[in-house]
């Protein structure tokens, strides 16, 4: 439940978010003013990917080239397919011009798209830096806490120690809201570490907040550590049933950390038989 | 009269028929057209270029028989390390899968860790592309009851020549 405000909340942040033009009018700054304009008239003319498009946010930067929104909006199909080199370009561009806007932006996808975990923390750092103790927020399709991320991040890069750390003081906010898969990459960290009873209690939440194939499984792993064979079987059925079902983690884009497949749940019901 | 109609006629026909058509510029960012160069003549799009979706169009992400793993497997049943490679980076192959679940078109770029385009030696490109090319199990995509042409990618994670990561 607590999953679904969280995402209700999130709507606006995850669907078009263009920057409210009369903040540069009050700055005095037209110019932008302009730029911004012409951006709001032309957001959607054509599909993200379609050079035509391309042509209008380039006539933005060419009314106001300090204007950081129209270089993210053509930084945005070049990471989707898959093209570091000139997302880069881009991206750093609205950076350079709106840390604020953008910096959580870049964090969010250079570990998303590319696998880029030092470059995601050092992002997370300067935005901290800038937030000056405040929340530093979602990344920026919202399913995650930067915090989380940054967990997980530690953790691809053998720190799981740390990444444990970071990850319960960002749980452990009265602030915070749960997100799709909290619980499970907590409970995946802990199994990790040995730690089979904490991960399970972990998993146990997960089961409550959003049940799915893989926080079964990996109960089922955290029963097998403990010598619980029936739990053990019970659960990979469960991850089984909830696999085929369709209930599993999900992205439209990339791998999620944790995942799992079908030949994983398989390689388990085999040594069962 | 009649000699120089006919001559005309068959000037017409073969330069109807010699004519190369002209490409239009790539209606998308990032799009592939072919390029008899590069591209095999017997790979075929079914819909055209300006209909190529992208992969992850249909909320899917990547599709293919046995999922990532069975992906991840090849490359580490063939990629061969090289020795004293000390190339780190990402490489991304990018190609289209038809309608019929083939690939083709198939071209990389690279890149250093710094996000600098990178030019990696060909002990580790030709062995990305070859063994990329070698995977059969691409699977069709539908989008609104359609079966669609799509754009798909491979990057690489490379540390010291090894393959450390597949995405996405």
């Amino acid at each position: 439940m607590r999953s679904m405000l969280y995402l209700i909340f999130l709507l606006p942040v995850l669907g078009y978010s263009q920057p409210n033009c009369n903040v540069f009018l009050w700055e005095g700054d037209t110019l932008k003013y302009k730029a911004c304009q012409f951006a709001e008239e032309h957001a959607r003319d054509y599909y993200q990917f379609d050079m035509r498009q391309v042509k209008l946010w380039e006539e933005a930067i060419a009314i106001c080239p300090r204007f950081a929104f129209p270089y993210r909006e053509i930084a945005a199909p070049y990471v989707k397919s898959g093209n570091f080199i000139e997302w880069k370009k881009y991206i750093d561009k609205a950076v350079e011009l709106a840390p604020m806007d953008y910096l959580s932006v870049r964090a969010s996808l250079r570990y998303k798209f590319f696998a880029d975990y030092q470059g995601t923390l050092a992002d997370i750092a300067l935005l901290e830096e800038l937030m000056q103790g405040n929340d530093i927020g979602p990344t920026s399709n919202g399913t995650y806490h930067l915090n989380t991320v940054k967990g997980l991040c530690l953790k691809a890069l053998g720190e799981p120690e740390q990444a444990i750390e970071v990850m319960e003081r960002q749980l452990n906010k009265e602030n915070h809201f749960i997100s799709v898969y909290d619980y499970l990459h907590l409970g995946v960290l802990y199994l990790e570490e040995g730690a089979a009873d904490k991960a399970i209690e972990l998993l146990l939440k997960q089961e409550a907040e959003n049940d799915l194939a893989e926080n079964r499984y990996y109960i089922a792993l955290a029963y097998q550590q403990l010598n619980k064979e029936e739990a053990y079987r019970e659960n990979i059925q469960k991850a089984l049933d909830l696999y085929q079902a369709g209930d599993r983690m999900k992205d439209s884009y990339n791998e999620l950390f944790d995942q799992i497949y079908l030949t994983d749940i398989e390689r388990e019901m085999e040594r069962i038989k | 009269m009649k000699v120089t109609f006919f001559a005309l006629t068959v000037f017409f026909l073969v330069s109807c028929q010699t004519t190369k058509k002209v490409e239009p510029a790539p209606p998308y960012l990032d799009g592939i057209l072919f390029d008899p160069k590069l591209d095999a003549d017997t790979f075929a799009l079914c819909d055209g270029d300006e209909f190529t979706i992208q992969y992850f169009n249909n909320s899917k992400g990547l599709e293919y028989e046995g999922g990532k793993p069975a992906i991840v497997e090849a490359f580490e049943k063939n990629y061969v390390l090289p020795k004293g490679r000390t190339n780190s980076g990402l490489i991304r192959i990018r190609f289209v899968v038809n309608c019929k679940g083939e690939a083709g078109r198939f071209r990389l770029i690279g890149m250093d860790e710094a996000y600098q385009e990178q030019a990696f030696p060909k002990e580790i490109t030709d062995q990305l592309l070859s063994i990329t090319k070698s995977l059969k199990g691409w699977q069709p995509k539908v989008l609104r009851g359609q079966t669609r042409d799509y754009y798909q990618y491979l990057i690489f994670k490379i540390k010291n020549g090894a393959i450390i990561k597949i995405l996405p």
